[in-house]
């Protein structure tokens, strides 16, 4: 398997990066990489310096620079790992169907939209509708989050580690010890990631979005 | 043969084909592990009668759950694995879904995979929650967690499934009752210590042992009288004179190996007592050769030869 490294140059535009996934890059080449256009007239190499790792076990991307102009970063990522040494723009993890996804980052709005499998682990910020319409997984963010969290959310849990602005259509279902977060916590100490540092299996759980299925939950760690 | 001064009988143990599970139980302390787990080996000592044998194999420290719980693992045979999914679920749903902060996982890993938590999770009314997560090797695992009373119930979705054999088993003759069960206590005290291995009888000891067929029609085994002592004289006894009392020691494992390592482990902690203290000989049930596929031969395994 390779690992992908993808270094952001600076450009003035928008760079979607949905193309740019762990599965869909393995076997190629950097010539091969650099040619994928990523839009009519950008390429990755316009917007990316590229270099190619063999050997490691699972199929893994590295975005390295990224900002907020880096859209889709993940979007419908099937396996693999995609770590986000940056920031990333809107929709990242965004239909996320298996695989784990990690941004050291900030993250800009729509995180995780209609993911349906897989972990999205966000260490700074979240913007705003983090998790809308959210199907399924796990998506866990350290830093704050913005309105609308869990917009339309189906099933699925947000992990948080600071409490949300509260939501007419989320309900609080109290403070509780959860046993499942323990195993849950020993999968991030696999990880390169500050959620590895994560032990508290006390949580307030919020289950919503009641404006839909109202089946997803919201778990805020506790200290 | 003689071990210690204890005649070693030239016989075997005939044992059969099963189907094994196991499923490592956890909960908040040791305390509450037993408890799920007792109960869900209790009733568990024979196929005739219980459909499963099951017992717990040994203690899982922290560092061994997958939930970082201390627990237990168990193991549970059956004779088909349709019977060993439906026993499995009964026990799930009655014995671990009850009992306080208790949660079960998979305990072997199988192309066969079968129900643990899959259909139990129904019983959270629409409230169960389904998660994904990868395990050490990265392999995702599911698992269900079900709102119970006490808080939440976790199960994994599954265990695996695999060929396992059951009816290993030595019998110790012995000069009265009490020294005789002595030495059946320390032969499951060091068997106990080993893998992959129960003794599903209470406290791992048979008193009752059978031979095929009864006197009444309707009876397809009855009591095996030729190791009875109070019938000596009055049927073809296999008991000399000086035997007062005889109990079994059945073992059930996932391999012929495993089972052979403990019969004997078990037969030399038995014989360790000696035959000053009562034990006279140590003998196996079988079936004339004819019924099960596995064969333990007394005098190979105790001389190290534990091949099928």
């Amino acid at each position: 398997m390779s690992h992908i490294i993808l270094t952001a140059k600076p450009v003035s535009r928008t760079v979607d990066c949905r193309a740019l996934l762990p599965l869909a890059l393995q076997g190629k080449t950097v010539a091969d990489i650099s040619a994928i256009k990523l839009a009519a007239n950008l390429s990755v190499s316009d917007a990316f310096e590229v270099s190619v790792d063999a050997g490691v076990e699972t199929p893994k991307v590295t975005f390295k620079n990224t900002t907020s102009s880096h859209h889709y970063i993940g979007f419908g990522m099937t396996a693999g790992q995609l770590i986000v040494e940056g920031d990333a723009g809107d929709f990242l993890g965004a239909q996320l169907q298996n695989g784990v996804l990690i941004c050291k980052g900030n993250a800009s709005a729509r995180a995780g939209d209609r993911m349906r499998r897989g972990m999205l682990l966000i260490e700074g910020n979240a913007g705003d509708y983090c998790g809308s319409d959210m199907m399924a997984g796990t998506l866990g963010v350290l830093g704050s989050t913005g309105t609308h969290l869990g917009y339309g959310m189906k099933r699925g849990t947000l992990l948080l580690a600071q409490a949300p602005a509260p939501q007419a259509t989320w309900i609080d279902c109290g403070f509780h010890k959860l046993p499942f977060l323990n195993i849950l916590y020993k999968s991030f100490k696999l990880l390169d990631s500050r959620f590895a540092q994560i032990s508290s299996q006390r949580v307030q759980r919020w289950m919503g979005d009641m404006g839909g299925l109202g089946k997803g939950e919201i778990l805020v760690i506790q200290s | 043969m003689q071990l210690n001064g204890v005649d070693i009988d030239d016989t075997f143990a005939e044992a059969f084909n099963m189907r094994g599970t196991r499923i490592l139980i956890t909960a908040q302390n040791l305390r509450w592990a037993y408890n799920a787990a007792n109960a869900m080996t209790g009733f568990a000592t024979s196929v005739i009668g219980c459909g499963v044998e099951a017992g717990i194999e040994r203690e899982l420290s922290e560092d061994e759950t997958p939930d970082g719980r201390p627990g237990v693992s168990v193991l549970m045979f059956a004779m088909g694995s349709k019977v060993l999914m439906q026993q499995l679920e009964t026990r799930m749903g009655q014995c671990i879904l009850t009992c306080p902060t208790a949660a079960a996982f998979a305990g072997i890993e199988s192309e066969e995979m079968i129900s643990l938590g899959k259909h139990l999770r129904f019983f959270g009314d629409g409230y169960q929650v389904s998660k994904q997560i990868p395990d050490a090797t990265g392999k995702l695992k599911r698992y269900w967690r079900i709102p119970v009373m006490d808080g939440e119930f976790l199960t994994e979705e599954t265990t695996g499934m695999v060929r396992a054999i059951g009816g290993g088993n030595f019998l110790v003759l012995g000069a009265s009752q009490a020294q005789v069960l002595t030495a059946c206590e320390a032969a499951i005290d060091a068997m106990r210590k080993l893998p992959n291995v129960i003794m599903p009888f209470p406290g791992g000891v048979v008193r009752s042992g059978s031979k095929v067929g009864s006197k009444y029609p309707k009876m397809f085994a009855s009591t095996n009288d030729a190791f009875c002592p109070t019938l000596k004289g009055v049927v073809k006894s296999e008991l000399d004179p000086r035997v007062e009392s005889v109990m079994e020691i059945v073992v059930n494992g996932l391999t012929f190996e495993d089972i052979a390592v403990s019969m004997k482990a078990g037969i030399e902690a038995a014989c360790s007592l000696g035959k000053d203290n009562g034990i006279l000989r140590v003998s196996a049930g079988n079936y004339g050769g004819k019924l099960g596929q596995h064969h333990f031969k007394l005098r190979p395994i105790l001389s190290g030869e534990v091949t099928a």
